[in-house]
């Protein structure tokens, strides 16, 4: 699959330089990161990211620069510094026009601002009530919420995509959506299929879907609205390309796995014969100017995390084959230490390489005995209190008694080592030689489906 | 700081009348002259920043605090999500409450600012009247200087579904409370023509441009009486500014910005919504969708929630001065006016509102000579005093209305004012220094449409 050396397609601002020094070397990307926790194994880059202390200097500057003298910030710095990162950002994903690309604080905000568009649609008319939105099964927690209060309650019809887990190929996501599709359409003779919402990269468990396939599908089946929850890819996933992609929308946090500071995100909007008005929830002076010029408004706030984009890149491309470079070593590096677990602990892995990028299932030893979804926690929990590893568990329902039911998803991340992955092998290892079960903990107080 | 505040060496008094924070440990001294230089040593040095009203500011013992907490986020964010964000918000709003004599905590959201308060406020009236609870012929009304996003806000989340908007002139400038409540009366009674219902009143506390303090108290009690369903009180420069009882105030809704005049990073504010306020949720849908605003605004998906984690440190830095925030309060106002008066004497003008009708921000007539005949003039003369003078002052024209008695100096028509602010860092030179910016350019004979454009 797509980690063989691409053609970089995108231009000027991403380009990498010709590089007269030398890569970025070990202790230097130690020293990046050195304001890690050093006795925790951090294997669970993929929930809240990570940043470097260089972008922190960067973003560090911006602030000052605010507080010295904010009106002339406002008015005078403010503006560029967006326009500046949003450039950035339309090169490396080949978007078309500058005005498709609207930075967000995260992709929850994204979710936001596409099915508040769906829901206003079904207040208007525009949809019909009992037209139908699809998802995948593993989409976001917070995803589903949000369909819910803007879809559901809008009188929208919720689909899922039934997804298998463990999964072998990315054709069993492609007929079941398809399945899901045709059914859609023949169970209602009026209704239609508005919007389909496809992770690119699911969070729990996590798979890398294949989006190209799907919104194919889409359009075949005539669905009006494609938009992908791409909250991991960008940095994570190969092909984050929206011409090659072709959804309406797409929406990635760029402080997971693009070293940005908390938070920031983009949105992409198709402009096509078709566009929708999309508008920020937060509406101020800037309504209707477009999305993304509301959106680099929205009241008093640090837009800080937004400007830095300029100085990742600076970052990224002391990077042998810059971001490129930095994710095929990821996704080696993450398939090689999950397959190390699983030898390890004679269980296997959730997902086919070419369905992982910097992340991937790995079952824990069934002797565990993971029952539910708050066994999961609490081992989490008990990992990261008693043995300094940070990873998060995924309880899988319906398996039978002695096998695995439970997968710790490990991320590999630039800063990551060997040992991080030694330390968590030899952590399950010890539970498992002393008869260690999940029933032994107690229900945790601090219970969260967040990854 | 200016010398007649200094108070140092004198015990710290245990008698607060007004203070409802948690108690305060028992001080040596008060802040140095020199301390609260240094609080403020971010700030450009050279430039007379009287315009605090607009990004507020921010003390290093506060900057400080934040970066701890955005350090532990660092160095372990599952640690720090599992473990310490969501007592740190509850620290935050526990003292909020108590600031604001609220009696649940429940009652207080923590959200960015006072935009995303309206929104949150204005969306659920779009979706009543979306759904046809209510109908076309039903209101809402604000004052015509409500601030611009708030208006964008009705725009979207009420005109466009079929709700109508009634907009109160507010007089200006404005000698009395009286003068401002006969006119809200009016809007009311428009509000109610053709049978409609007034849904919501959108009041401001303190407004933004011009300047003014709003009698709330008296105007929530009309509404009450005029029955209007809902009050939507924008306070977004009041926490810090003049006292906020909310329980006194009694409106449905009341946000505030801590960042403008209480010291907290950008940015923050708090919402209090009324017991018997229901369908109200932010509008980033996350995890807690469903448990509440307080609980929904506590987790917005993946951010910097450090500016909502600093409360308690902003409480240890307001009780260094002498009385806490209700002294630093008295402070500002006492000084703004102050300055307000020497500017308006100096150039032969007047105030925007008597002593009474501001806080910590005041409204002074610029001499008419100047010549603010429109927006544009407002946006030359700021840029040029920010320029050339390295004063942050903004500027407000006033248009010249019919039928009403509009101020005069010795030359014409006052129809410019400054909006001058005092923050504790502030000293009278600032101010000096925008009373000579402005006589010399008299002196040199310029009027603002003469001024370089930005």
């Amino acid at each position: 699959m797509a980690f063989h050396d691409q053609n970089h397609k995108n231009g000027n601002l991403s380009k990498k330089p010709k590089l007269c020094i030398s890569p970025i070397t070990d202790a230097e990307i130690q020293s990046e990161f050195s304001h890690h926790d050093p006795n925790i194994a951090r294997l669970n880059n993929g929930a809240f990211g990570c940043c470097p202390s260089s972008v922190l200097a960067a973003q560090h500057e911006l602030q000052l620069k605010f507080l010295r003298q904010p009106d002339h910030f406002y008015f005078n710095y403010l503006k560029k510094g967006i326009l500046h990162s949003r450039t950035i950002i339309k090169e490396l994903v080949n978007a078309q026009h500058l005005d498709e690309i609207s930075i967000v604080d995260n992709a929850s905000t994204a979710t936001t601002i596409v099915l508040q568009q769906a829901s206003w649609a079904f207040h208007e008319g525009k949809f019909n009530k009992g037209d139908a939105v699809v998802m995948l099964h593993y989409a976001y927690g917070s995803v589903k919420k949000a369909i819910e209060a803007y879809v559901t309650r809008a009188g929208g019809r919720v689909i899922e995509v039934p997804l298998a887990f463990p999964v072998n190929s990315e054709d069993d996501i492609i007929r079941e959506f398809r399945h899901a599709l045709e059914k859609a359409k023949s169970e209602g003779s009026n209704t239609k299929v508005r919007l389909a919402v496809i992770d690119h990269v699911t969070s729990m468990p996590s798979m890398v879907i294949p989006v190209k396939e799907l919104v194919k599908i889409c359009r075949e089946e005539g669905v009006e609205q494609v938009f992908v929850d791409a909250a991991h890819a960008i940095g994570c996933t190969p092909r984050v390309d929206m011409q090659e992609i072709g959804a309406d929308f797409y929406a990635s946090n760029m402080h997971k796995w693009f070293f940005c500071p908390p938070s920031v995100a983009f949105i992409y909007a198709r402009k096509s014969v078709n566009s929708v008005d999309l508008h920020h929830p937060i509406v101020s002076h800037q309504y209707r100017n477009g999305l993304a010029i509301e959106s680099s408004w929205i009241g008093n706030r640090d837009y800080s995390s937004q400007l830095v984009v300029p100085a990742v890149m600076e970052f990224v491309n002391r990077f042998e084959g810059g971001i490129e470079g930095i994710k095929k070593r990821n996704h080696d590096c993450v398939v090689e230490m999950g397959e190390m677990l699983v030898e390890a602990w004679g269980t296997h892995l959730g997902t086919p390489h070419h369905m992982s990028a910097s992340m991937v299932m790995v079952g824990l030893p069934p002797s565990l005995r993971i029952m539910n979804d708050c066994d999961a926690i609490n081992l989490r929990t008990h990992l990261r209190e008693f043995f300094g590893v940070e990873v998060p568990i995924y309880f899988r329902d319906g398996g039978e008694v002695g096998c695995v039911s439970g997968y710790a998803r490990i991320s590999y991340q630039v800063y990551n080592k060997v040992d991080d992955y030694y330390k968590f092998r030899d952590a399950i290892n010890k539970l498992v030689s002393d008869g260690f079960t999940c029933a032994l903990l107690s229900t945790s107080t601090n219970g969260s489906l967040l990854y | 700081m200016d010398n007649h505040h200094s108070q140092n060496g004198a015990v710290y008094s245990t008698e607060q009348k007004n203070h409802r924070d948690a108690k305060k440990p028992k001080l040596t001294h008060f802040i140095s002259d020199s301390e609260l230089r240094h609080e403020f040593s971010h700030h450009q040095t050279g430039v007379a920043r009287i315009n605090n009203g607009s990004f507020g500011s921010c003390p290093r013992s506060v900057l400080a605090a934040q970066n701890s907490w955005q350090l532990s986020f660092l160095q372990q964010p599952d640690d720090f999500f599992f473990n310490k964000l969501r007592n740190g918000i509850l620290d935050s709003r526990l003292i909020i409450k108590d600031l604001i004599n609220a009696d649940d905590v429940e009652d207080i959201s923590l959200v960015d600012n006072a935009t995303t308060a309206a929104a949150i406020v204005l969306q659920q009236i779009g979706r009543n009247f979306a759904s046809g609870e209510f109908c076309k012929n039903d209101t809402v009304i604000i004052f015509h200087c409500a601030y611009q996003a708030v208006k964008k806000s009705i725009e979207a989340y009420v005109t466009s579904v079929g709700g109508s908007v009634i907009e109160v002139q507010l007089p200006f400038p404005v000698n009395s409370n009286e003068e401002i409540i006969t006119e809200f009366k009016k809007g009311l009674e428009r509000g109610k023509v053709n049978g409609g219902r007034v849904r919501l009143a959108i009041i401001d506390h303190i407004t933004s441009m011009p300047s003014v303090v709003i009698p709330v108290r008296e105007l929530i009690r009309v509404c009450r009486e005029e029955e209007v369903d809902q009050v939507f009180v924008d306070g977004a420069h009041a926490i810090g500014s003049l006292k906020v009882d909310v329980k006194e105030i009694g409106a449905d809704f009341y946000v505030s910005n801590l960042y403008k005049w209480l010291f907290s990073p950008p940015s923050v504010a708090f919402m209090y919504c009324d017991k018997k306020v229901e369908n109200v949720h932010h509008p980033v849908v996350a995890h807690e969708y469903g448990k509440g605003l307080a609980a929904e605004s506590a987790w917005v998906g993946m951010r910097d929630y450090s500016p909502q984690l600093v409360v308690p440190t902003i409480l240890e830095f307001v009780n260094r001065f002498e009385g806490g925030i209700d002294g630093i309060m008295k402070r500002n106002h006492e000084m703004v006016v102050k300055m307000g008066i020497m500017l308006k004497e100096a150039w032969g003008t007047n105030l925007g509102s008597p002593p009474e009708m501001c806080a910590s921000m005041i409204m002074v007539g610029l001499p008419s000579k100047l010549r603010v005949m429109s927006d544009d003039d407002a946006l030359r003369l700021r840029f040029y005093l920010r320029v050339y003078h390295a004063i942050e002052v903004p500027v407000y024209y006033q248009g010249l209305r019919n039928g009403e008695r509009v101020p005069r100096d010795k030359d014409g028509f006052i129809t410019g004012y400054v909006r001058i602010s005092h923050q504790v860092y502030n000293t009278v030179e600032d101010y000096d220094r925008l009373k000579t910016a402005i006589i010399q350019l008299l002196e040199d004979g310029k009027v603002c449409s003469e001024l370089p454009k930005e």
